[in-house]
Parts: structure tokens; sequence; C-alpha cells
């Protein structure tokens, strides 16, 4: 385990007044486009067995093995092969993918081809998120560059005969177009609503077709795994977890920023070491990956930031995208909750019923302790509300159900005593618990709704 | 083909069924919202889950296809704490108006919070409103009452192809919106109010008429059209309420047209004809409907033995049921065996309206371009009988010196004849059933109001020949009388009996198969004991 030198972020100084664009001359002065060179003389089979044998896996949230993905592409092309880039980033507290592009667009666009010549895709488009106006400007530049130099359109890659495709779409604004379902929706023209899997993305995506989603920084790794093999990649991170990770930091720190280590530190390196210590106060929480895979708590500094141990030990969803959101001992622990919460009710896409309705009902419930107005019996129905939403109980299409849930259960659990002093056990008003239909009334693992 | 176990219980499947079709086909109900057989499958109201086994999370059984062996559990604790838990999500915005709301009483959300649901909402935060609409000719839109199943959305898409409605907003604000200027006026726009699983989109027509528990139900056909569409009569006490569609899997679907659906103001037409009319010294006198049928038998009678044989004919209405055009046929030729058998007049649009699904063009609904359902039956009817015919254009281009006298029945939605009688009529004597006053029925020299389809037994034909039964839903009104019973009096027979006439008549009338009501289909108001 040894992070030695930048990777992702080789080409862009920690110093920002150093900082610039790196147009096409930079990148290929820097060794880029190398990786892509190698990849025309490899069997697309064996690009992806690099891949997977690298370990790399999604840095878009889920953590999924990027050449697993690739494989479950059909080797046999029967039509067009999709690769669609998920630049929606608009998890609260991620925004590492706009610092990899607004600096080193090349990068991805190198990692682009390599994946479309891996899985015969033929197009690819990078959705990007609809705020990100300059990146998109920047991609769009880099994108003319690269069509200038051969990489896309013409003869093929670099004139190999392989023809790839690459447009730049821009979003109109909707966390929901970030899941990669919604992001297929939303591109081909429709309502960012999730679709129901079966059929996975792979099978039928955009268009019908197999399709490939992948993260912004899941693509940036590899061209480095390429250049310097999957052994070089896993002398970085965990076993489990191998290679660099993009970190970014916000929140009670004294640096805020995007920071490049390996995965597995610990989350008191991060703070202290990469964003430079807490700022008005001593450290009291922190969002571990976007506010969807929850928080961690107080006495937490020492999980290791992977994709396992933030999991198993930390109490969390996952690490997600590494987006930390530091919280200083003055933080008000029910409002961040009703912020994120509001969050979530404000993006639900309204499809499934317990999201729709769920999270409006938290929020309003959230308000209302805010108000002053909170009761013993309200912590009760947050926790039953949680329980009864996501992919993971299999109540709802997508992931976004599982992100208010996981806030939510974080929150609460880790900082009961906070919740609790802002809901006096004398209710306010009462409502009774039990079911009283005369049916049998027994707990269950989603509450007291049975009969 | 693949055996499933439900709660126990082993049903058949076909092969790629959804779990909630093959427990539908079993009779085992699973509560749905999105899920509509005709409709694609969204899985979004996530009420119809349940557990299987092997399966560590809840399964939409509207989406999962059935596997060999496959053990489903609609009544474990789980899916019943989901059932409950959706219920109770779906009724935290629901203004629960039911008191004042026309759907109440075959509202899917009331049905299943009393089967699936919990007895008190825990919410306590305020609702949220929104906004009614008026998306359409036909059709209103309660938006605060609307649980986002998006039936109607995919259905204005999917089988109208006309895409009106849409979902506008995010989360717990969306709405069913229709785009400025683009309302919701497809000929299909009815069905929207049949989708909707709660009372959110309504019938402007139907609006606060009657609580659907009064409704009772009779199985007919369309006669708007020569498709032939299958529907319910629903009505009470004389009076029809409504029309809504009765699922055929070969002709209509679970769909009728607007023109069906409306099709029912003829039979509580203020204006109906009811009284039977004689003409005495050259104007109209109200008679005793026997004495009139009477009158006109004799009239009949005594003109075709001073104008020997083809002096007289029949005008058979493509609205009349067969047998009826049967009888009236059998009588005219029983009194002069050379009377002609012209087929009465059959309005055509100018093409079929033919709808289809949004993107992939295919054919979901036509609506026929000939506007009358039974012309293919009467023209059966007919050639049954042998003889001297003629169509309308035929007869209403010629003048046949000889023919003194016509039976003509009309019984058409709406007027028929324009402002004259038709040209050919004009010098004959007449004796006229139809259900509307018209020019024709104002110089009949005999009147017989009759009936309209919905009260009266009888079988039309369709564009495909395939020919279809209607039941009564109630009987005429006095002063109307069923054409059939009018000729089964001229014929001597004691009763209209419609089994006995397709006896009669032969193939392929015998075998057409009376449709029945059965419980499920009438709309019945369960009393709860408290
Ligand atoms: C509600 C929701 C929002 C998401 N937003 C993003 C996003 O903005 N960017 C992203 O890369 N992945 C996002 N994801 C994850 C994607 O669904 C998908 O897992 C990812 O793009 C796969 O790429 P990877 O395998 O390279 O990580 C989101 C997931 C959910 C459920
Ligand atoms: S879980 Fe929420 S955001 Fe995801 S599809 Fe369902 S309603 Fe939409
Ligand atoms: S209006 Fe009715 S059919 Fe349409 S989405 Fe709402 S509940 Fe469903
Ligand atoms: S019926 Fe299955 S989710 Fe709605």
């Amino acid at each position: 385990m040894a992070f030695t030198e930048p990777v992702l972020t080789k080409r862009i100084p920690l110093d920002a007044s150093q900082r610039k664009l790196i147009g096409y001359d930079d990148y290929v002065a820097t060794g880029g486009y190398k990786s892509l060179k190698q990849a025309l003389e490899m069997p697309p089979a064996d690009i992806i067995k690099t891949v997977t044998d690298s370990g790399l896996r999604g840095r878009g949230g889920a953590g999924f093995s990027a050449g697993q993905k690739w494989s479950f592409i059909p080797k046999e092309k029967k039509g067009p092969h999709y690769l669609c880039v998920n630049a929606d980033e608009s998890e609260p507290g991620t925004f590492k993918d706009r610092y990899l592009i607004d600096h080193d667009p090349h990068l991805l666009l190198e990692g682009i081809a390599i994946a479309c010549l891996a899985t015969q895709c033929d197009i690819a488009y990078i959705f990007i998120r609809g705020e990100y106006h300059y990146s998109a400007k920047v991609l769009e530049h880099a994108l003319k560059e690269a069509y200038a130099h051969g990489i896309f359109g013409g003869d093929g890659v670099l004139g190999s005969g392989k023809k790839v495709e690459c447009y730049v779409h821009r979003g109109a604004g909707a966390y929901i177009c970030g899941e990669e379902t919604g992001l297929l929706e939303a591109l081909e023209g429709k309502r960012g609503w999730p679709r129901n899997k079966p059929p996975f993305p792979a099978i039928a995506g955009a268009f019908a077709r197999p399709t490939v989603i992948n993260n912004v920084e899941t693509l940036m790794c590899v061209p480095h795994i390429l250049e310097r093999g999957p052994a070089w990649f896993k002398t970085m991170g965990t076993p489990s977890s191998p290679g660099p990770k993009l970190f970014g930091m916000s929140g009670h720190v004294n640096n805020p920023g995007v920071y490049e280590d390996e995965l597995g530190i610990t989350l008191d390196y991060a703070i202290n070491k990469l964003a430079g210590g807490m700022k008005g106060g001593a450290y009291k929480a922190s969002v571990c990956g976007g506010i969807s895979m929850g928080i961690l708590g107080t006495n937490q500094l020492d999980i290791k930031l992977d994709f396992d141990d933030v999991r198993f030990r930390g109490g969390c969803l996952g690490l997600g995208t590494a987006g930390m959101i530091v919280m200083n001992e003055h933080t008000d622990m029910v409002k961040a909750l009703r912020n994120c919460v509001r969050f979530y009710a404000h993006e639900s896409c309204g499809q499934c019923t317990p999201c729709r309705e769920g999270s409006n009902w938290m929020r309003k419930i959230l308000d209302r302790i805010l108000d002053g107005d909170g009761k013993a019996a309200d912590l009760q129905m947050l926790m039953e509300l949680e329980k009864t939403m996501g992919i993971m109980p299999g109540t709802t299409i997508c992931g976004l159900a599982d992100g208010t849930a996981w806030a939510t259960r974080t929150f609460i659990n880790k900082f009961y005593d906070e919740f609790a002093l802002r809901c006096p056990e004398a209710p306010t008003k009462t409502i009774p618990l039990k079911v009283s239909s005369g049916r049998l009334n027994v707990l269950t693992p989603m509450g007291s709704n049975t009969r | 083909m693949p055996k499933i176990t439900v709660d126990g219980q082993t049903i058949e499947c076909k092969d790629k069924q959804m779990i909630i079709q093959a427990c539908a086909d079993a009779g085992i109900e699973v509560p749905h919202y999105c899920y509509h057989p005709g409709l694609s499958i969204v899985a979004s109201c996530r009420i119809c889950l349940a557990e299987v086994e092997g399966v560590p999370k809840l399964v939409p059984t509207c989406q999962t296809p059935v596997r060999d062996g496959m053990v489903v559990h609609l009544n474990s604790t789980k899916s019943i704490a989901n059932q409950k838990q959706v219920m109770e999500y779906l009724l935290v915005n629901h203004p629960l108006d039911c008191p004042v709301c026309d759907q109440a009483g075959e509202c899917n959300l009331q049905d299943y919070s009393y089967q699936f649901g919990r007895s008190e909402s825990r919410f306590e935060e305020a609702k949220q409103k929104k906004p009614k609409k008026d998306v359409g000719l036909h059709v209103l839109l309660y938006n605060d009452r609307c649980i986002m199943c998006t039936r109607c959305v995919r259905f204005t898409r999917e089988v109208a192809g006309t895409s009106e409605l849409f979902v506008d907003g995010r989360g717990s604000k969306e709405e069913i919106e229709i785009f400025p200027g683009k309302p919701l006026n497809n000929k299909l726009s009815g069905n929207v109010v049949d989708l909707c699983p709660v009372g959110a989109l309504l019938d402007k027509d139907f609006l606060f008429k009657q609580r659907v528990w009064f409704l009772k139900s009779a199985p007919s056909i369309s006669p708007a059209d020569a498709g032939g569409e299958n529907i319910w009569v629903h009505h009470n006490e004389g009076v029809v309420y409504r029309l809504k569609p009765r699922y055929n899997e070969q002709l209509n679907k679970w769909w009728i047209s607007d023109d069906t659906r409306y099709s029912h103001k003829v039979v509580n037409d203020p204006k109906r004809l009811y009284g039977a009319m004689r003409t005495q010294y050259g104007s109209q006198v109200e008679s005793n409907y026997d004495d009139a049928i009477q009158q006109a038998d004799t009239d009949l009678k005594r003109i075709h033995k001073e104008n020997g044989d083809a002096s007289l004919c029949a005008v058979l209405s493509p609205m009349m049921a067969s047998e009826e055009a049967y009888l009236l046929g059998k009588y005219i030729r029983s009194i002069d065996p050379a009377a002609l058998l012209v087929i009465g007049p059959v309005p055509m649009a100018a093409e079929d309206e033919v709808f289809r699904h949004y993107v992939s063009g295919q054919e979901t609904f036509r609506i026929q371009a000939e506007k009358v359902p039974n012309k293919n039956g009467v023209t059966r009817v007919i050639d049954l009988l042998g003889g001297a015919k003629q169509t309308w254009d035929e007869f209403s281009q010629q003048h046949p010196t000889k023919l003194k006298a016509a039976w003509v029945v009309g019984g058409y939605l709406s007027h028929w004849t324009g402002l004259d009688a038709p040209a050919p009529l004009k010098k004959l004597y007449k004796v006229v059933q139809d259900i509307l006053p018209s020019h024709l029925t104002h110089h009949a020299d005999i009147l017989l109001p009759s009936a309209t389809w919905v009260e009266k037994d009888g079988s039309w034909e369709n564009y495909q020949n395939m020919s279809q039964a209607f039941v009564a839903a109630f009987p005429p009104r006095d002063g109307a009388m069923r054409e059939g019973n009018v000729y089964a009096k001229l014929l001597g027979r004691r009763t209209y009996d419609v089994a006995h006439v397709r006896q009669e008549m032969g193939e392929p009338f015998t075998s057409i198969k009376v449709p029945t009501i059965s419980e499920a289909d009438e709309p019945a108001m369960e009393f709860v004991e408290i």
C-alpha cells in the first residue's frame, strides 16, 4: 500500500494558481494518448481482462467492478453498442468529476476511446450535469481537438478503422438523471424516470441496445491501468479496493477541495492531512461519500475510506463518491438531516409511491420538529418510514430512495440524543402506533404494518 | 407450462406470464394500481410487491415473470407490511372526499384500504392541495385525488397514440397535465376515466348523476358503429347513466370509443316518441297501441288485396336486431309474397378512424366508418328470406309505380331522414316504427314508437360477420313497444322469444352466445358490519 505520486491529477498541480486547462498538445506532450495506441494493439477481451485484473471499482457510487461490467456486454455485435459517461455529478458533497473535466478533459476522452474499443461501442455520450456550463464548454473544445487529431470519427480511432463517435449531452438539472437508467431515459429525450431492471443496460440500455455506463473518474483510471499495468494499480489502495481515489473535502475544514490519495486512508487522515484540519470547532460527523451513503459519527475517525470498511465498520451504505462533508461540533444534526431529506423529497422523480410520498412526509415531520413541535413518536415514525423505501428492501425502482433511507437512518441512529432532545417524551398530540383494526399486531422488520 | 405456488395454492401459468396476471387468471387478487394488462408495465405504484422464496427483496409481481416452482407469498408478514405502507402513503395526500366523489363505491383506493390498508393514518401534517382541471371535452381531472399510477398517460400514448396527457413536476408535486391548448379530445378519451383507479379522472357526463352502488348492469353491444364493441349498460330505474367497456379479446379489448360511450343519450332523450298514432281524416291522432297495430295490419292487407303482389315493401333498418328484421320480413311476405325488402340507409364516415401506438405505430383501435351496428345482419336476413330486395340507394333512385305501401323502421341514434320524408316513401301508405320524431314519423299513417337497443333482446352482426347478442336492461316505457313484440302480435305468436326466433332462422344465428352478468361485473355495494 503506497501512494507515491498523483495519478489522475498528475497534470493538475496542488497549487491552484499553477493550474491550467490541459489542451491536446500539452496532454500528448505529457504522455497522453499513449495508452490508446496500446489499446488498439490489444484484442477487446484483453483490455477487459487488464481492467478486471486491476480490480478497478466504479467511482460513481456503487463501486461495481468496471471490468466485470464491461464483460456483460454481448461479444457478438448485432447492432450498435453505446457508452454513456456519467458526468451528471449531482450528489451533494461531490465535485470531483468537475475538477477532473475542468483541468484534464483529454484524460477522460482517452478513457472513453479505450472503453469503446474494449466493449465495441460505436457511440459515446458524455451526459454532463446541466449546471456544469463551463465544464461542458471545456469538453466540447477538447472533443473538437480530439476529432481534429483522429481520436474520434473519421477513419476510426487513430486511423484504425474502428470508428467511435463522441458527443456531449447536457442534462437539464435533475439529480435523478445521474441514476444510470434515469440518465438513459433523459438521453433518449424522455423524462428522467429510472427504469425497472431487468433488463439491465448491458443488454438493453440506450435505445434498447447494449450500453455501458461509467463514471468520469472510473474511465479516467483506465488509461493509467493500461499504461502501467494492473499490478502497479494494485500497489495503491486496499486489496478489495485498489487504486487512487479523489476525495472531495468540504464543510468545516480549513482547506476544502479535491485531493487525490489512495483508497483506504482513514477519515482522520483525510480531514487532518488532506484538508488541513477542522475549522471552527472539533470534529463531530462527516458525510462519507455524498449524503446518500449516510454519515460517519463522532467516534468513527478511524474508519478506512474504501468500499468496504465504511460499510461494514462504518455503518454506512458505502463509500459512494467519496465526497466528504465534514461537520464540526456546532452543527445541528436535526437541521442537517432536514436539509438532506428536503433534497430527496425535491429530487424524487415521483414514480414510486414510497419514495414520492415517504420522503415528503419525512421532510414535513422534520420541519415540524425544527419548529419546536417534535414528539417522541416522530422519531419512531421516521425510523419506520425510512425502512420502507429503497431498492434494498425492494420497494422502489432506483437507489435514490436508499439514499433517503440511509441518510435518515445513520443520522438518527448516530445522533439519537440530539434528535430526542427536540422530541420531548410528552407528545404534543398522540398518535397510537399500534394497528387498531383488530387484526394481529406483530412488530415486523418493516414496523407495525401487519394484519 | 410452469406451475407456481401462491400462498400455498398451486396454479398453472402461461410461459413468461407475469406473476400478477397468472394470479388474476387463477382468481387470486393481487392489489395493483399501475398494472393494467392493456398497457405497458411501469411497476411504480409498488403495492403489488410480494415475497418470493429465495429472493431477498420484495419483488413487483406485475413485472416479474413466473418461473416453474416459484413460491410466492402475498400474505407473508413482509408482503402485508408493504401493502399497508403503500396504502398509507397513497392516502397521505389524498383528500378523502369520498362523500362527494363519483368514484366512491368502485374505487380501488377505497376497496384496497378496506382489504389491505390500515385502519388509521399516522400522517398528521398538512396535506398537499392540487387544482381541479378541465382536461377535455368529456373529462375532468381532480388532481389531488390522483395517485400517479400513470395509466392515463400511458393510455393516451400507447392506445390512443395522441399523447395529450403527461406528468408535470417531480416528486410529490407532480401532476397530470395537458399541454396548453391541446386538450384531451381524442375519440377514445373516455377510457381514461375507466382506467383511473381512483376518482381523479371523471366523466363530465356522469358527474354527480348517480352513486354507483345504485347502478345495475346489462351486457350489451355498441349501437354506434359496425365495430360491435362490447359494453355494459349501467342503469337504474329505467335510466341509463353510463356505458362502460366490456372486455372482448378479439374486438374492443378493454376500450370503447366515445361515440359508443355516449350513445345512450338517445335512451333518455326527452324528445323520444311515446304513444301510438293513427291518421284519421288527414291528421294524426293518438291511439291505443294495440288498435294501431291492428289498423296497420288491416290496411296493409287491404292495399295488397286492391293492388296485388309487389305492392308492399318493408324498409329494414340496420339498427334493428337481426331477429326482428327476420320477423318483419316474414310478416310482410305473409301478406304479399312478392313484397320488396329494402335495407335502410347506412350512414358512412369518410373512412375508419385508426389509432396507433405512439412509437411502434402498431394499430391499437379502429372506429368503423360504417355508423350502424347491423348492416351485415339485416343483409343476411334479407338473403335468408330471399325474394325481391334492394339497397336504400337503389330504392331511393327508382320509383316503382306498383308500390303502394311501406313498413318503415328507423331506430337511428339521431335524425336520419333529413328535413323531408325520404322521397320514395312520400306517396306511399306508411307504417313507421321509430324512436325519435322526424318528418317521416310526422307523416306516418300509423306511428308505432319503438324501443332502443337497451330495452330489448337481440343480436347484431358486426363488420367481421361476428354475431353478438345484447340483453335488455329494462323494458321500454309505456307508449313504446319492442319491434319484436309488434311482429309477434301480427304473426299471431304469444311472445317475442329471441331464442326461439334464432332456432327458426338456423345457423349462424342458433350459435350466438348470450352474455350473462356475473356477480363480479355487478357494481354492488358491500355492506360492512360495524
Ligand atoms: C439517485 C442516484 C444518483 C446517481 N448520480 C450519479 C452521478 O451523478 N454520477 C455518477 O457517476 N453516478 C451516479 N449514480 C450511480 C450510477 O447509477 C451508476 O452506478 C454509475 O454511473 C456507474 O458508474 P461506475 O460503475 O463507473 O461507478 C447515481 C445513482 C443513483 C441511485
Ligand atoms: S426510488 Fe424515487 S427517484 Fe427512484 S425511481 Fe422511485 S420515485 Fe423515482
Ligand atoms: S389521473 Fe388517475 S389514471 Fe391518471 S395517474 Fe392519476 S390516478 Fe392514475
Ligand atoms: S401494480 Fe405492480 S407496481 Fe404497481
